[in-house]
């Protein structure tokens, strides 16, 4: 125990309005940032690592973009949830039945299975670059991955995925080693220059801040978060709490974007060295950014691959929870919700042996993903939208104007743009 | 076995065959006698036109086309009533509360069974064969229930074990919690905290003021203070009285100052006094979480007597391991376990068993060194005094070691503690 003095204190302390603000957002801490970190997963880093090398530092402005359009669509979901004690599948399928549900549904399947596939993909890669034995490890890590969710509680897996969020900080460290521009780094976040703006570079730009903007906005972004914060019992009057949460965990996943984006910009851009596959970046950073900075780079890549294999995977367990009405949750045991964890477990199975089946090309199957990512994005927004400025589901807490209006208009943008993204995908030559 | 996905959209004919329209909503009456809600009158939609029939004009329910009795101009029409639940729009798709389980479930269709000419409503489906029915292959749901028999019976729930959670004002039940007023206030309070603030709040106001004041004790005080939010201020009065007073001192505290005077005003002057009393000790001292219910009875009573007396005062369970011993003016004299009484023969006073060292807490007292005190002295409760000695309350074990040790350790600590002599 304490000393009585120093406990006497620390319940002085916890009674001052700033600490007691404080120690409420911490209470409420977790879903968002969780999500927000997931959504710089494997691909998403290799993403971030292709646009830095390809285009240096004016794929930065697109972060502030990106930041926003995160903060406002996470912020929708989890009030959404908190006023109304449901998931975002849960009110889907009670207010647009049952075919909507299994369509929506099957998306989020197709879609979560690809996610996984190019997570492990990503993982076995850097695996390999690591020199570590391949198969063992990626075995390992699902084993990992499993025995903390089935066994563990919900406290367990958030305190897991929130220590595997530091691990981002390494994407700091490659940044400094590459010796970057600092002053042309952070003036592109909010004009983008310095570079030849010509029609290949744009076209370039297009194509990858789609790619960009695809790995971070997802559809199981949007449900994960809304089914976290439903699992972590919040309760309404802490809404405000949870808010200032989903803007704090976007700022941080785009911040640390930021340094990946840096480091790849600073040494490959510099020195015209293309990149085609993201974990590339780890091993063509080395010379100029030094053993340490590259061998951190993959190992955030391995970082962002293990999050990301729990968390989209979670996702479709609880959205089949939701939808079909199931005892889904992390606080309950194996026995109570069979089905559950049997989903959460199956995926992970099926990805690996994608994954380690040799004749599958990976390339055409991250295309397909982000393909059908594309198209269900727009239809998650239409009914999170929908939902969230319900005033008789939402009450005060509707959706205002602004906060309306600006995710349709953002919604429209992202659908056209990944139309053109794939048009330009499938038909290289386009507009040439 | 006939369902209700098997209704929607189905057409409707008159007795001369003439298409009416399609079925768009089927109303049932849940009637106090019966355990099963009976179907009553149906929703036929014909172009944006939506006329309702009585269930008494129905020849055919489960065909291919539902025929009714008459030719359309002679056909009776229905007005759909108040307490009629829409079947589906309210109740597939949404969640219920299995009360057998005591989870919440969802509605993938429902089970329609005929009896004595009329149709009830026997089970709620929740399995995959219900979504498979509403997708329309109900053959292949057919095919499976036969193959696997046990999961088809494990995904049925009758209707007598379903609690409807009310979703939004368009719920049309007038008496929800029927069933749920036979569960425990603890497995109350947990489904509380699985509903939205709308349906929680649905939910109380179908309570009896007995049962609240039992279901809001088991909730933490700030999740009490959000649920009476828009409660009206009468009934939030009533259930405060009943309440125990420490309870119902720690609610009004989080609510805003201004609702918790008028709430005050509103109770009946002796609950409210009490309550007054204990709001105006600060939060962690002994007067802030002591309880006003506590057993004291006088030294001159016999053994036999003090256990009658002990009855009429009716206190709580959680106050009669120690009995208090006080003369006329409240002064504390002593003190006896249950275990003194019922040793004691019949006939012996109460001043010659009791113990007359007690150790008691001013008011004032910090929770901090309660805490020290009972555990020094392995109490269950201790008693509270004013500067003149006078018993005013006191806390129980519990309460003070509430805030010094984390909620997970005490339900590891055992709950009764060997009681040794003040």
């Amino acid at each position: 125990m304490m000393k009585k003095s120093l406990r006497i204190t620390l319940k002085r302390w916890a009674g001052l309005p700033v600490i007691r603000s404080l120690l409420l957002f911490f209470g409420v801490f977790g879903p968002a940032t969780i999500t927000a970190m997931a959504d710089n997963d494997a691909g998403g880093v290799a993403t971030y690592s292709v646009a830095g090398a390809t285009l240096g530092y004016p794929i930065l402005f697109l972060l502030l973009i990106i930041t926003v359009l995160l903060a406002v669509t996470q912020e929708m979901g989890m009030r959404l949830t908190l006023v109304t004690r449901r998931g975002l599948a849960d009110l889907i399928r009670e207010k647009f039945g049952v075919k909507i549900s299994l369509l929506i549904f099957a998306a989020l399947v197709i879609a979560n299975l690809g996610t996984l596939t190019v997570e492990l993909a990503a993982v076995k890669v850097t695996s390999a670059m690591l020199n570590l034995p391949i198969i063992p490890f990626l075995i390992a890590i699902i084993l990992i991955a499993g025995v903390v969710v089935t066994r563990g509680n919900y406290k367990l897996t958030q305190a897991i995925m929130l220590i595997t969020s530091l691990f981002y900080l390494s994407y700091i460290v490659s940044a400094v080693k590459a010796q970057p521009d600092w002053g042309m780094a952070i003036s592109n976040i909010f004009w983008p220059h310095g570079v030849d703006f010509t029609p290949a570079y744009m076209r370039n730009f297009l194509l990858i801040g789609m790619g960009v903007l695809g790995t971070t906005i997802t559809p199981w972004g949007q449900f994960f978060i809304s089914s976290f914060a439903y699992d972590k019992n919040i309760e309404a009057g802490k809404i405000i709490y949870s808010q200032l949460e989903t803007y704090v965990g976007a700022f941080l996943t785009n911040f640390f974007s930021f340094f990946m984006v840096v480091a790849t910009a600073a040494t490959l851009f510099a020195n015209h060295i293309p990149l085609t596959t993201g974990e590339e970046a780890a091993m063509a950073i080395k010379p100029f950014a030094g053993e340490l900075a590259g061998t951190l780079f993959a190992l955030g890549i391995l970082n962002a691959g293990f999050m990301g294999l729990i968390v989209v995977s979670l996702c479709t367990a609880y959205a089949y929870a939701e939808f079909f009405g199931l005892q889904g949750s992390l606080d309950s045991n194996y026995k109570q919700s069979k089905p559950f964890y049997m989903i959460f477990i199956l995926q992970l199975v099926i990805a690996t042996v994608i994954v380690l089946f040799p004749g599958i090309s990976l390339f055409k199957l991250a295309i397909t993903t982000q393909t059908i990512n594309a198209i269900a994005l727009p239809l998650v927004f239409y009914y999170l939208i929908k939902l969230s400025s319900d005033k008789e589901l939402m009450g005060k807490h509707a959706n205002n104007g602004f906060q309306k209006w600006f995710t349709v208009i953002s919604t429209v943008a992202i659908f056209a743009a990944s139309l053109l993204t794939l048009a330009a995908t499938f038909f290289p030559n386009l507009g040439r | 076995m006939p369902f209700i996905s098997q209704l929607i959209g189905r057409a409707v004919v008159d007795a001369e065959g003439i298409l009416l329209g399609h079925i768009d909503e089927v109303f049932a009456i849940q009637k106090p006698a019966i355990q099963h809600p009976v179907l009553v009158s149906l929703a036929v939609s014909n172009k944006h036109e939506i006329t309702y029939y009585p269930f008494s004009e129905v020849t055919a329910l489960f065909a291919s086309e539902i025929s009714l009795a008459h030719p359309e101009g002679s056909l009776q029409r229905h007005e759909p009533g108040e307490d009629e639940i829409r079947l589906i729009d309210d109740v597939l798709d949404k969640q219920i509360i299995d009360t057998n389980g005591i989870r919440v479930v969802r509605v993938n269709d429902l089970e329609i069974t005929r009896v004595n000419g009329s149709f009830y409503v026997s089970n709620v489906d929740i399995g995959s064969t219900g979504i498979l029915r509403r997708i329309g292959m109900g053959k292949l749901a057919d095919w499976i229930n036969k193959v696997f028999p046990k999961s088809a019976s494990s995904n049925k729930i009758s209707w007598d074990f379903v609690e409807l959670l009310v979703h939004d004002q368009f719920m049309r039940l007038k008496v929800p919690g029927e069933k749920i007023r036979e569960l425990h206030p603890a497995d109350l309070a947990e489904l509380l905290s699985d509903m939205s603030h709308h349906e929680g709040r649905k939910l109380l106001d179908s309570m009896d003021i007995e049962q609240l004041a039992d279901a809001l004790e088991e909730v933490e005080p700030e999740f009490q203070a959000s649920l009476v939010q828009e409660m009206p201020d009468e009934r939030v009065a009533d259930v405060l009285e009943e309440m125990s007073p420490d309870e119902a001192a720690d609610l009004l505290a989080e609510l805003p100052a201004e609702r918790s005077e008028g709430l005050l005003e509103l109770m009946e002057d002796e609950e409210a006094q009490e309550v007054r009393m204990l709001l105006s000790y600060p939060e962690d001292s002994a007067g802030g979480i002591m309880t006003t219910d506590v057993a004291a009875i006088r030294p001159g009573l016999t053994a036999a007597k003090a256990i009658e007396a002990i009855r009429d005062l009716e206190p709580d369970a959680e106050s009669i391991f120690y009995i208090y011993v006080t003369d006329e003016q409240e002064h504390l004299l002593g003190v006896f376990s249950l275990s003194d009484l019922v040793l004691a023969k019949p006939g012996t006073l109460v001043s010659s068993f009791m113990h007359e060292k007690v150790v008691s807490a001013n008011v004032l007292t910090k929770q901090d060194s309660l805490a020290q005190l009972i555990a020094k002295y392995n109490l269950l409760t201790i008693p509270v005094v004013d500067t003149e000695n006078r018993l005013v309350g006191m806390v129980t074990a519990d309460d003070a070691l509430d805030k010094i040790i984390p909620t997970a350790w005490k339900k590891k600590l055992p709950r009764f503690y060997y009681y040794s002599r003040a």
